[in-house]
């Protein structure tokens, strides 16, 4: 495996993981940019544009987009996210060339407004489709109460009044001032020709004008407020506890992954021994969302409403046994072994390896090979985990319940 | 590409199946029981659930934390699932932690604890699932399709129902196991980093002397069938239907799998172009292709708010039978595209090679190569496809709607 990257004159970064003896290959254009970027009054316009750069450009209309995808065979998906929109598609090397050449003419869409509109009821449907998901009701809701007043509160969809009231020219205004060369990246990974991989990104890409993508990044230390949202159509009781954690940025990032594995991976944990194994919750997991300049534990509980609060109550509870007693060298050190053979196994794929590679640049600029992610990861000493688990302060908690209880 | 299988039947009816793969550090398993729902006693559904997740709480002489730490420690990952004719485990570790893996996985096949202290919490978490299935209707929607569906207890509900599960006992269940816990028609896969002398070698001395006889698979009864309206106050209509297509030891399979591809394949394809697309009538419109050993379907969904499922129906309904009339060359040698670089894609998984294997096995009693199914995708031509959808036809439709209102199932009959 080797490690490529230059940057284009207009400052589009284009890097690669190059691994001959995979089968595929997989490319996405790393956008730095998502809802904790908009305003409230275009708030859910960053997924919307999402959508909207698979209707076509100046060279190509909607379905022969799609038309193309599939004529490649690709295996192909875009996401947005508070902090990024990601952009992807994994071929086989043959198809390497024309996929680029059809994902990097995407990213400068035409946004004509007949596409506009009809996609708009799409995202209103995109947007009841999860109002009939009450554990993603729930995360978005805990989001906005940990941030409260900070960017991240904002969730990803937007509302149907913010959606309904967006205009075509305020995508097209916020696409002028986000999707800077600068601000996003190429990446590619598997079985690549790189010379090739570079020259087509050039043609494609290299007229993108660029200008200043900012972003301004402010601490969060979470709302600490505890809510019940009572709905009474909603049958079980889902419950999202959230703290902060170390930022992407930060080195005790393998750290917090191994804390967030001990105390609540979804075998083994401290959680799954404390209300899964008794069975007073089906679902008991936490897991470590890293954020640009900020990051989060975040924990899923679903329970019978009447068993609800004594959920809860255990789960502070594990939080507070972890850091007030630790944890033994056997729970470190299954946390280490479960860690690096999940992420051996993703690292098999090349679009496993995409997200992994993508998100390590857009958040250090660093490349890391898998082999040195999982000796680092070995290397964490129980009293570094520890750190984290007291400086982070896993009880101060912000809590969302979402189901038929009033109160929680 | 060259694949090499290696496969070995065992006298206790146990097959092994396996792959080798260069390059990876990976190795996945699943094994594959006679136990699915199909299999549940009458008036007792659910059990083989129970069951998958009491079998994980002791075995061996471990308790249940001695279980879990020790497959933690070797990083395994492991699911179970419950389909209709088996109970799956499945596992993926590095490579060289499968042979200790194994040996986990003997004791909780032959010498699970299922202690009546953790028979009350299993059953528990049986019962929270089929609660927490009314809070994911399309989900919902999907699973008592299949029920009406195939042949009855074949796509039964794998969480049975409350009253089901109310009378399931720890003694009970014990004796369910005994009777279908059993090697005989049993298939152990292994796709990824191994050595195949060693693996049989292990699989030998650990399940070779395991002895049990066959499960009795009951008869089976003709499915409920028909339309069906469950009220719910949601956001969106979820909206389900199956009709019969050819299972896939059948000689028109690719046939069958590549009019699904033409359908619902990529963004290009049939349903997303016009009932998205074209009418932005949806966010999700889909077809697949499921199969049992005798019975298979095409199972269609799609999501609607309300004011538009009526007419998302009527548009799916219709796409799905035009194909018959007006497939192009061009659909077809694009949805040979997909499939095949779709299977070469997913080969790079090994748990995705594991459960491909396996499948075949049940399915097909040999294993098929890449290359020979992209042989055998390659050789359908559209008259073929054309000659399949008129021998089965998007007609006969079971439906069910889990929404505010029912909807006008005339187009159904047309």
């Amino acid at each position: 495996m080797e490690f490529k990257n230059t940057t284009l004159s207009n400052g589009l970064t284009v890097i690669a993981e190059v691994n001959p003896s995979a089968k595929s290959m997989a490319a996405g254009f790393f956008a730095k940019t998502g809802s904790r970027d908009e305003t409230d009054e275009i708030a859910g316009v960053s997924h919307f544009l999402e959508h909207m750069m698979f209707k076509g450009t100046d060279r190509r209309g909607a379905l022969e987009v799609n038309l193309e995808f599939d004529e490649l065979g690709a295996s192909y998906n875009a996401f947005t996210s508070e902090e990024n929109t990601v952009y992807f598609a994994g071929v086989l090397p043959e198809f390497q060339t024309a996929m680029l050449d059809l994902l990097g003419d995407l990213l400068r869409p035409a946004l004509r407004q007949e596409d506009f509109d009809m996609e708009k009821g799409v995202i209103l449907d995109e947007i009841a489709r999860y109002e009939d998901q009450p554990t993603f009701k729930m995360y978005e809701r805990l989001m906005a109460s940990h941030f409260r007043g900070h960017p991240l509160s904002r969730n990803v969809l937007g509302t149907p009044d913010s959606i309904n009231a967006l205009k075509r020219d305020d995508m097209q205004q916020y696409f002028d001032r986000r999707y800077s060369p600068g601000n996003v990246t190429l990446i590619g990974v598997g079985n690549i020709d790189w010379d090739a991989f570079v020259a087509k990104a050039g043609d494609t890409c290299s007229h993108w004008k660029p200008f200043d993508a900012d972003r301004t990044l402010s601490p969060c230390g979470g709302s600490g407020l505890r809510i019940a949202v009572t709905d009474r159509k909603v049958n079980r009781e889902h419950i999202g506890i959230m703290s902060p954690a170390p930022a992407a940025q930060d080195d005790s990032r393998f750290a917090a992954q191994l804390l967030s594995t001990i105390v609540g991976d979804s075998t083994g944990s401290r959680l799954y021994y404390a209300l899964i194994d008794p069975a007073i919750a089906d679902e008991a997991h936490t897991a470590y969302d890293m954020l640009d300049g900020t990051g989060g534990f975040l924990t899923f509980i679903s329970t019978d409403p009447q068993r609800a609060s004594q959920a809860l109550e255990i789960a502070l509870d594990e939080f507070k046994k972890i850091m007030d007693a630790g944890f033994s060298d056997a729970e470190l050190q299954a946390a280490k072994n479960k860690i690096a053979s999940a992420a051996t196994l993703k690292g098999e794929l090349p679009m496993g390896r995409l997200t992994a590679v993508g998100f390590d640049w857009v958040y250090r600029k660093e490349y890391m090979p898998l082999a040195r992610q999982i000796e680092t990861l070995f290397s964490v000493t129980a009293d570094e985990v520890m750190t984290v688990a007291r400086e982070f302060d896993l009880t101060k908690v912000t809590v969302l319940a979402l189901g038929p209880l009033e109160e929680i | 590409m060259s694949q090499v299988f290696h496969t070995k039947e065992f006298a206790n009816g146990l097959t092994l199946v396996s792959e080798p793969i260069a390059d990876v550090a990976s190795s996945a398993i699943t094994i594959s029981l006679p136990a699915g729902v199909r299999f549940d006693p009458e008036g007792r559904a659910g059990s083989a659930s129970v069951l998958a997740e009491w079998s994980f709480r002791g075995a061996g002489g471990r308790d249940t934390r001695g279980l879990n730490d020790a497959l933690d420690a070797l990083g395994c990952q492991h699911h179970e699932n419950v389909s209709s004719r088996h109970i799956v485990f499945s596992a993926t570790q590095l490579g060289r932690n499968l042979p200790a893996v194994l040996e986990i996985f003997a004791d909780i096949l032959r010498r699970p604890a299922l202690d009546d202290k953790t028979f009350a919490p299993s059953l528990d978490l049986i019962r929270q699932d089929l609660d927490a299935l009314e809070d994911e209707p399309s989900r919902k929607a999907m699973m008592q399709l299949r029920e009406k569906f195939y042949p009855h207890p074949l796509g039964r509900g794998i969480y049975g129902s409350a009253e089901s599960l109310a009378v399931l006992s720890a003694e009970g269940l014990r004796q369910h196991a005994a009777a279908c816990m059993s090697p005989a028609g049993a298939i152990v896969s292994v796709a990824g980093d191994f050595d195949w002398d060693r693996l049989d070698g292990l699989v030998g001395e650990h399940l070779g002397d395991w002895s049990v006889s066959a499960p009795t698979a009951g008869e089976t009864r003709p499915p409920a069938r028909g339309i069906t309206h469950i009220p719910k106050d949601s956001a969106q209509a979820h909206i389900a239907l199956a009709h019969a297509t050819v299972t896939v030891s059948h000689e028109q399979y690719y046939a069958a799998r590549l009019a699904a591809t033409v359908l619902s394949g990529g963004m290009s394809s049939r349903l997303f172009t016009e009932v998205r697309e074209k009418r932005g009538l949806v966010y999700h419109v889909s077809t697949s292709y499921h199969s049992l050993k005798d019975h298979a379907g095409m199972f269609t969904y799609a999501g609607a708010a309300p004011a538009k499922a009526q007419e998302t129906l009527e548009v799916t309904v219709g796409e799905l039978r035009r194909v018959s009339e007006d497939l192009t060359e061009a659909e077809l040698d694009k949805a040979k595209t997909q499939l095949k670089s779709s299977l070469v894609m997913r080969g790079e998984s090994t748990a995705a090679r594991a459960g491909a294997i396996s499948a075949d096995w049940y399915h097909l009693k040999r294993l098929r190569s890449l290359a020979e199914i992209a042989r055998d995708v390659d050789a359908v031509k559209v008259e073929d496809v054309k000659a399949h959808l008129q021998q089965w036809p998007a007609r006969d439709f079971v439906m069910l709607v889990i929404g505010p209102e029912p909807l006008d199932t005339s187009c159904l009959t047309l």
